[in-house]
């Protein structure tokens, strides 16, 4: 008898411990999640005495951008007694990802959620997000507080889904030493002024360059960029249209300045970076987000939208975050919350700026504060701004175009072959 | 009195958490994999239509997209394999007897020092690599250029894309190989080489007849689970390279997490992944035969 109930015994055991390890290893899995509770912090909360209503907000800011929204989260839970944040951090290239399996599988989904802009006609399109109307006009947040091209993207047959938090577009960094030292007084403004600046800046003896033209990334952006200003496009209305005659002229001015020695040849990834922040680079175009990266390498440098390049018009290709509440979010206490969260969010967001973004709120953008940061002059830029077309799997159907960049940049194939070639790979992604 | 029923399901139960870690982690996933390939399953749609095997004949159908990614992805994978796996193996074995026939008092640190890259993150393999490769501010290419010899694009031209490549992995993973050698190499019997010194060997002949034969379980193990590891290339190519110069190392693994992540289609993703995997069977299968055959002669 006893050696039968041993060995139940034995049974029992082997059977919990492995519950035990299954349940620790499922508890990982979304446990990255909820790693950042920011409230556990404000022990205040439990003693407060009425019942505060919770909500769970996701955001991708796992670099040093995340300290700054956690800030301004804290801030909040700590400014009121009807509402707690429990703030999330997912990684930030897991983001989608994470959002994706949470979305579907509906637990311990977001209440509320960062989400790039160019993002959300895709996951609209596909019922996973509520309109914000409602919630705005309770709330008193008005779409004329905000920089229009943002609102109006993420407006989707007069519904909107997205409120936007900040625009990060390419932006031009340069090296105030280098430009000192070549008798330049400040930043270029068109062509003709970049090419007089970049060749004066570049002194082959010393190993300096006036611009290294990226091969690969932020290529993403600066192609764009270049495009729309020569007056041309990515997307025709049905069609990729990025081997136009403005296109490819952009990709050939690109390749001129490597065969004219401004920049070296055969830049690998991050190699304009490595070379800027080496004070051997004196221009180059990047995002808002590089901003801490130079602060923290001392450099001297100075921040200014990127000149007009192209000859039709100015034009910047730019990324935006915005608040979205997926569709499985109706408690209406919880609704309410997001609405009081996302109007103070609108007055109180001077903490993301410091991270070195640029605001989509126009009451911040013109205050003196914001004025007084480095990076406004990044907010000029907003005006003309764009975003990625808003075409279902984009992200893919342009992926070709990187590699045949890389390809043309390098020298190895001639760029109106190279984008022909992006394009006959990128019909091919549409299924045509 | 021990009765058999009993001591069998003692035993039986001792084999019970790892055999519910190895369904639930390994056996499901594949089943689920495999389930989901039949399906167009996307995650943020709720309806997921069974499509049998449409995703596998887009594959095999020349002219697709899903056969460009996978065919391109594959070239570019199978080249890192042809490339890596014998270095991955003669570095492997070459390190084991260097360091063996070091004396007992450095041998362990020299061992460890060879095998502490195997224990860096891919993010920090991929920083220290990008300083030593690039082409104009590089560590390797300023020492080549003290000896007057021009810059290299180690990570933008080909064939040094895949020197570059391959290189990163030998430092990054041979440390492995090396202590499985190591283990093998001092399992050989010594007087099996006192036998072949008293018949007048020679060290490349002791090494070849008698060390070879005795490891050569260890190095089909070697040899399969560098191919395998080989095949699942990923992060040496995505952090150093992104896939260029064009698309010359953009590797399968990478082509089916875009297919799985940015374009959400999971399914199609899937049955890539599996086709990839039965791959990899097939060559462990043949690598197997070929070592086991040449035993019988």
């Amino acid at each position: 008898m006893f050696k039968v109930s041993s060995s139940l015994t034995r049974t029992f055991l082997t059977l919990t411990t492995a519950a035990l390890v299954l349940t620790a290893c499922g508890g990982n899995d979304n446990g990255g999640g909820n790693a950042a509770p920011s409230g556990s912090q404000g022990g205040s909360s439990a003693a407060a005495g009425g019942k505060k209503t919770e909500f769970l907000f996701w955001t991708p800011f796992s670099g040093a951008d995340g300290a700054f929204m956690k800030d301004i989260v804290e801030k909040y839970n700590a400014s009121q007694d009807s509402y707690k944040i429990n703030f999330v951090i997912q990684p930030n290239g897991e983001y989608y990802k994470q959002l994706d399996v949470a979305l579907s599988a509906g637990k311990d989904s977001p209440d509320l959620a960062i989400m790039h802009v160019d993002q959300i006609p895709t996951y609209a399109s596909k019922g996973q997000l509520q309109p914000l109307d409602d919630i705005a006009g309770q709330s008193g947040i008005v779409k004329a507080d905000y920089v229009e091209a943002p609102v109006q993207y993420s407006t989707i047959e007069d519904k909107w889904y997205g409120i936007p938090l900040d625009i990060h577009p390419l932006v031009m960094y340069y090296n105030k030493d280098l430009f000192e030292a070549a008798g330049i007084s400040g930043p270029p403004t068109n062509r003709a002024e970049f090419e007089d600046a970049v060749n004066k800046l570049t002194d082959k003896g010393k190993g300096q360059y006036g611009y290294v033209v990226p091969t690969l990334w932020p290529q993403q952006f600066i192609f764009p960029t270049l495009v729309w200003q020569n007056g041309g496009e990515l997307w025709n209305g049905t069609d990729v249209a990025y081997n136009s005659p403005e296109a490819v002229e952009m990709i050939a001015w690109l390749r001129g300045l490597i065969d004219q020695g401004i920049s070296p040849a055969n830049v690998q990834q991050d190699g304009e970076n490595t070379l800027f922040l080496q004070g051997k680079n004196a221009i180059q175009f990047n995002g808002p987000w590089m901003k801490s990266q130079f602060d923290e390498a001392g450099l001297n440098y100075g921040i200014a939208p990127v000149p007009q390049i192209g000859k039709a018009k100015q034009a910047v290709y730019a990324g935006s975050h915005s608040f979205v509440i997926p569709k499985n979010t109706t408690d209406a206490g919880v609704l309410a919350g997001i609405g009081d969260f996302l109007k103070y969010v609108a007055g109180n967001s001077l903490a993301w700026a410091e991270s070195g973004q640029a605001l989509a709120s126009k009451p911040m953008l013109d205050s003196a504060e914001f004025k007084a940061l480095p990076q406004s002059s990044v907010a000029d830029s907003f005006s003309y701004v764009q975003f990625a077309p808003n075409v279902l799997n984009w992200g893919t159907i342009i992926e070709p175009v990187w590699g045949e960049i890389n390809n043309a940049l390098l020298g190895k194939k001639d760029p109106q072959k190279a984008l022909d070639e992006a394009v006959a790979k990128s019909r091919q992604a549409m299924g045509k | 009195m021990n009765t058999g029923w009993q001591s069998r399901l003692t035993s039986s139960l001792f084999v019970l958490p790892y055999l519910i870690s190895f369904a639930a982690f390994l056996l499901f996933p594949i089943g689920y994999g495999f389930y989901i390939s039949l399906h167009e399953f996307e995650l943020l749609s709720d309806s997921h239509p069974f499509v049998g095997f449409a995703h596998y004949a887009e594959i095999f159908s020349p002219g697709t997209y899903l056969n460009s990614l996978f065919v391109r992805g594959l070239w570019a994978t199978v080249q890192f394999v042809l490339y890596s796996v014998p270095l991955l193996i003669a570095i492997g074995l070459a390190l084991a007897l260097l360091v063996n026939a070091l004396p007992r008092k450095i041998r362990s640190w020299f061992r460890t020092v060879y095998f502490i890259p195997y224990a860096v993150s891919a993010s920090v393999m991929a920083v220290i690599w990008l300083m030593m490769y690039d082409t104009n501010a590089g560590l390797i290419n300023s020492m080549l250029g003290k000896l007057g010899i021009d810059p290299i694009p180690w990570l933008t031209s080909e064939p040094w894309v895949w020197v570059a490549l391959v290189s990163t992995t030998l430092w990054w993973t041979i440390g492995f190989n090396m202590i499985i050698f190591i283990n093998a190499l001092n399992q050989v019997p010594e007087d099996y080489y006192e036998a072949a010194s008293i018949d007048g060997a020679g060290s490349w002949r002791k090494f070849a007849s008698v060390t070879l034969p005795s490891i050569r379980p260890v190095m089909l193990f070697v040899m399969i689970t560098s191919t395998i590891a080989s095949f699942n290339i990923y992060a040496q190519p995505f952090l150093l390279t992104r896939g260029g110069p064009g698309d010359t190392s953009k590797v399968l693994l990478m082509n089916v997490l875009d297919q799985a992540f940015i374009r959400k289609e999971i399914g199609a993703a899937s049955a890539m992944a599996i086709l990839m995997a039965v791959m990899i069977m097939i060559v462990s299968v043949v690598q197997y035969r070929l070592t086991y055959g040449r035993k019988e002669e």
